[in-house]
């Protein structure tokens, strides 16, 4: 199974980026990274290419919470993005918020799995249960 | 090319030719009613006829160059790709289609000299369909070249006659290969200049290669700061008769594609001061901000119908400001620059005859305070005997 995966907007954080490359390719999927530093349109540009099943966003400093805003008229402009699972993760307010709060906002903006703050193996077993319901496993 | 002092490089633009022996400088306006050969020969012959074939080196954009359209599946990656690859390879005229939204593409009237298709990573397959075939039927064109997924070159070959496959320019880390399409386009601009019958004759004076004028400039950038004090990050603009290059140093853009090249190359077609005043002249009267520019110049909209120096001068200085505020626009380009860190612009071509630096730092000021609200101040270097050109060709 492919995944894009990368870190959204101008967050430079690097660390669970690396390790998120490693944990995907030690579970057995195919991964293409964009890194750091990655526009919103690069992302789902990268699953067009590539025709990934999975597009896993990482934010660390807070951005997503304006990025996330913008995630569902981007998506409507492409017209073949509704099978892919989408996952968003790390620190996905400024500062605290209620997890209950920030999961049901995400999920407003299109996203099917999102962990906020949450352990990397956790959040990827996750996966491993949506797509083995979806059949794409 | 080697540098030695007996040669003669030659320059045919769209409206001078330029020729530059180790010494002197020559340049004459060009006749439009007289075959190019005939016409350079007429004006330089004796110059001409005192070097050796082999020591006579040619470039020229007077063929118009090469028009292009990409059909690619995303803006990011495919389509952006082809079009660094195809500036970079000296290609003028660039029209872009996003694959999926191909049925509402009206189809271009003129002939296309290659139509370049790319998409997916090798791994991916099917990134096209019917839709992509049937437009391609209606297509006028002269060369067609897929770049794409090596899963659909079958496909491509299946339903496009003459279709020639090249590696993709897109790799498993989605990243950029250049060089497979980069030689075809090169080659393509030789075999146009071959072609074109005011042209060809050029080859009966010199045994080496005809290259495009652009493709000289870039070569010429990495050791720029051998002639000119050049403080870095640089662009450079050529304005021209038909229209307007920029060649940038990578540090100037934020992007996700990651070439060897230091310098990349975008050009604004139908831009320029000679050929393509009419269309200059609409892009100016469709900027808000031309009318304070030409009051800050102290003239009037009248300029635009008038035929003197002073007017092409004006023009010279609008192309300047139009080229910056095209640059400064989020993705009005392919490509955006970071403007506030460019420590000098260097300019070269006709312009550098006609305008002084003040002439051209008032632009730049006024630029940089209206639209970017910054006292922020490049220099402006001119490249006035064409050094970067000569640079550039010796290589
Ligand atoms: C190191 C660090 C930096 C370094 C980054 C170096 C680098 N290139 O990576 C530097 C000093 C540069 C930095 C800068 C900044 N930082 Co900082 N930084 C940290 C710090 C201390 C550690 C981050 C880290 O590497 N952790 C280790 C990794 C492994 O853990 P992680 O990032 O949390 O990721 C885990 C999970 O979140 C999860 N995960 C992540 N993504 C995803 C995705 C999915 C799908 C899933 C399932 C899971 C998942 O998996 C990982 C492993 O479990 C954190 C605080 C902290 N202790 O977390 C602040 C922190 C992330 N930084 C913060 C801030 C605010 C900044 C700055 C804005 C500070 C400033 N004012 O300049 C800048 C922003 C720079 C930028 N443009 O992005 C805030 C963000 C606050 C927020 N979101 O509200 C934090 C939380 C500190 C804080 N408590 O205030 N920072």
């Amino acid at each position: 199974m492919k995944v894009v995966t990368g870190v959204v907007g101008n967050d430079i954080h690097v660390v669970a980026n690396r390790l998120i490359d490693l944990s995907l390719r030690a579970r057995g999927y195919e991964v293409f990274n964009l890194g750091v530093n990655t526009h919103l349109e690069e992302f789902f540009d990268a699953v067009v290419e590539t025709g990934a099943e999975v597009l896993m966003i990482s934010s660390l400093n807070g951005e997503a919470e304006g990025w996330g805003r913008e995630v569902p008229l981007l998506k409507s402009r492409y017209s073949n993005l509704d099978d892919v699972i989408m996952m968003i993760g790390g620190n996905l307010v400024v500062g605290s918020g209620n997890t209950e709060d920030i999961v049901a906002r995400y999920k407003k903006y299109g996203f099917d799995l999102v962990c906020h703050q949450m352990d990397l193996n956790t959040g990827l077993d996750m996966l491993q249960s949506l797509s083995e319901e979806r059949g794409i496993a | 090319m080697t540098a030695t002092d007996d040669k003669l490089l030659i320059d045919v633009g769209s409206t001078y030719f330029k020729l530059a022996t180790a010494n002197t400088i020559e340049q004459h306006f060009r006749d439009f009613n007289r075959d190019i050969f005939d016409d350079l020969m007429g004006k330089c012959g004796d110059t001409i006829d005192r070097f050796d074939k082999q020591d006579i080196h040619i470039c020229s954009s007077a063929n118009g160059g090469l028009s292009t359209l990409i059909i690619g599946v995303t803006n990011s990656f495919s389509l952006k790709y082809a079009t660094n690859i195809a500036f970079n390879s000296g290609i003028n005229i660039i029209d872009t289609i996003l694959y999926q939204n191909i049925e509402e593409y009206s189809l271009p009237s003129d002939l296309i000299d290659v139509v370049i298709i790319v998409g997916g990573v090798d791994s991916h397959a099917n990134l096209f369909s019917s839709a992509l075939y049937r437009y391609i039927e209606q297509l006028n064109y002269s060369n067609l070249v897929f770049v794409g997924s090596a899963l659909d070159a079958q496909q491509m070959r299946d339903n496009i006659d003459n279709v020639v496959v090249l590696p993709n320019i897109i790799d498993d880390r989605l990243h950029i290969v250049e060089e497979h399409l980069k030689e075809y386009l090169t080659n393509l601009y030789q075999q146009d200049i071959e072609g074109k019958e005011d042209i060809k004759h050029l080859y009966d004076i010199t045994a080496n290669q005809i290259y495009s004028t652009p493709f000289i400039v870039n070569r010429a950038l990495p050791t720029i700061e051998a002639k000119f004090p050049v403080a870095d990050p640089f662009i450079l603009l050529d304005i021209g008769g038909a229209t307007t290059d920029i060649h940038y140093s990578k540090d100037l853009v934020e992007d996700n594609i990651v070439t060897e090249n230091e310098y990349d190359r975008l050009v604004f077609k139908r831009l320029g001061v000679y050929k393509s005043k009419q269309s200059l002249i609409l892009a100016a009267q469709a900027n808000e901000f031309t009318y304070e520019l030409l009051t800050h110049l102290k003239v009037t909209e009248n300029i635009f119908h008038e035929q003197s120096d002073k007017a092409t001068k004006i023009l010279m200085q609008l192309a300047i400001f139009l080229v910056l505020c095209k640059m400064s626009h989020y993705r009005q380009s392919y490509i955006n620059l970071k403007l506030l860190a460019i420590n000098s612009i260097v300019f070269t071509g006709g312009i550098t005859k006609v305008l002084t630096v003040e002439d051209i730092e008032s632009i730049i000021v006024f630029f940089y305070r209206k639209i970017l609200t910054s006292d922020h101040k490049p220099v402006a270097i001119l490249d006035s005997d064409y050094g970067i050109w000569t640079l550039g060709a010796k290589v």
